[in-house]
């Protein structure tokens, strides 16, 4: 006759059934919490200072006269200069865009600033006169005209003067400065 | 109930979790790895039209004012309400205005919103001092005075600057400007 078999073996071929309805209530939550408290419009932002000058730096701009690149808005254009005269004057007139609107011809002035930034590589301020009905789109688009390198861009190569290290730039003119704050355009 | 009946409905009991664990998992991760990029709280309002920026600064937290054809809006309250002309019945573009008893300082500065932002000003420095947070003198940190402003695209530079200069005046002397981000 037949032994009969163990039941110790048969209990260890069982199946172990996982409880995963608590671990379904967790990620339920988990979800819930995070597509209350995430964020869907990814924003970036573009800084500028509010523009402070003295006596003493006026005296000393004007004693050392320098760059000072200013990129003036206009309606119908946009003029690139120097006030002390340290580039040749450059005027971008406007373009049509595709929604039939006329807009600063952001291409061309980003590729005129890309020239002066190869003759004065160290110089990172710039100065922005907007014309009082410029809309807040076109303000956005024209500091990322002047402050933003894109990955099509050539690339600009700065010394490092720790190192004397070219070094590639990350950024064309980062500093951006509202010259009419006070008025007058 | 026969032995046998009992068997077929419990089996039609037993729920198939595996797969659905399996797509809740998913939704978790990317959900997990968007989380992560989207690190500052700003709010918005309903219809406004943010413009777009290639700027990859992502801005930190920090007081805003958010601008629209409508008002202006500070920390979630309303503070002033343009005044629509006629020419905005029925047009694309923003034509509003200033009310005349909002502006002083000839124009330049906004008076509710200067009320406003220094108030905000006086809460920061009051919150500072009686921060345990020191600077190396240990002096309670001092005012970061940043302003983000998150504007319609369709407002104009005019406004903007009004805004600034009465910020400025309040004594906030960055301001960090808004857009959504481009994508790549």
């Amino acid at each position: 006759m037949f032994k009969r078999p163990s039941a110790r073996r048969k209990g260890k071929n069982r199946e172990i059934v996982l409880n995963l309805v608590p671990i379904l209530d967790a990620m339920v939550t988990l979800i819930a919490f995070l597509l209350f408290t995430m964020a869907f419009v990814a924003l970036v932002s573009t800084e500028s200072p509010f523009p402070q000058t003295s006596r003493e730096d006026v005296q000393q701009k004007l004693k050392e006269r320098p760059l000072q690149l200013t990129v003036s808005l206009r309606e119908k254009e946009t003029r690139i200069w120097s006030p002390f005269e340290k580039i040749k004057t450059h005027v971008v007139p406007n373009t049509t865009a595709s929604t039939g609107e006329n807009v600063p011809d952001y291409k061309s002035i980003h590729e005129t600033l890309i020239e002066i930034k190869k003759q004065f590589p160290n110089e990172n301020k710039i100065v922005l006169v907007p014309f009082a009905a410029a809309p807040y789109e076109i303000l956005i688009g024209i500091m990322d005209a002047m402050r933003v390198l894109e990955q099509t861009d050539p690339p600009l190569f700065r010394k490092n003067p720790a190192t004397g290290n070219d070094e590639p730039m990350k950024a064309l003119f980062p500093d951006v400065v509202f010259g009419n704050l006070l008025g007058d355009g | 109930m026969s032995r046998k009946n009992r068997k077929r409905i419990q089996s039609a009991f037993d729920l198939q979790l595996t797969s659905m664990m399996d797509v809740l998992v998913i939704i978790l991760v990317f959900l997990l790895k968007s989380y992560a990029a989207s690190t500052n709280a700003f709010n918005t309002v309903s219809g406004i039209q943010l413009p777009i920026s290639a700027s990859p600064e992502v801005p930190p937290d920090s007081l805003q004012v958010i601008v629209t054809p409508e008002g202006i809006t500070f920390e979630n309250e309303r503070i002033i309400e343009f005044v629509q002309t006629e020419a905005a019945v029925g047009s694309k573009d923003a034509t509003y205005t200033f009310r005349r008893s909002d502006l002083d300082e000839g124009g330049r500065r906004v008076v509710g919103l200067f009320d406003a932002l220094t108030k905000a000003r006086e809460k920061s420095e009051f919150l500072r001092a009686k921060s345990k947070a020191r600077d190396k003198e240990g002096k309670p940190l001092p005012f970061d005075g940043v302003l983000a402003i998150q504007a319609d695209k369709r407002i104009n530079y005019d406004t903007i600057r009004r805004i600034m200069y009465t910020a400025a005046t309040a004594g906030y002397k960055m301001f960090r400007f808004l857009a959504v981000k481009r994508d790549m």
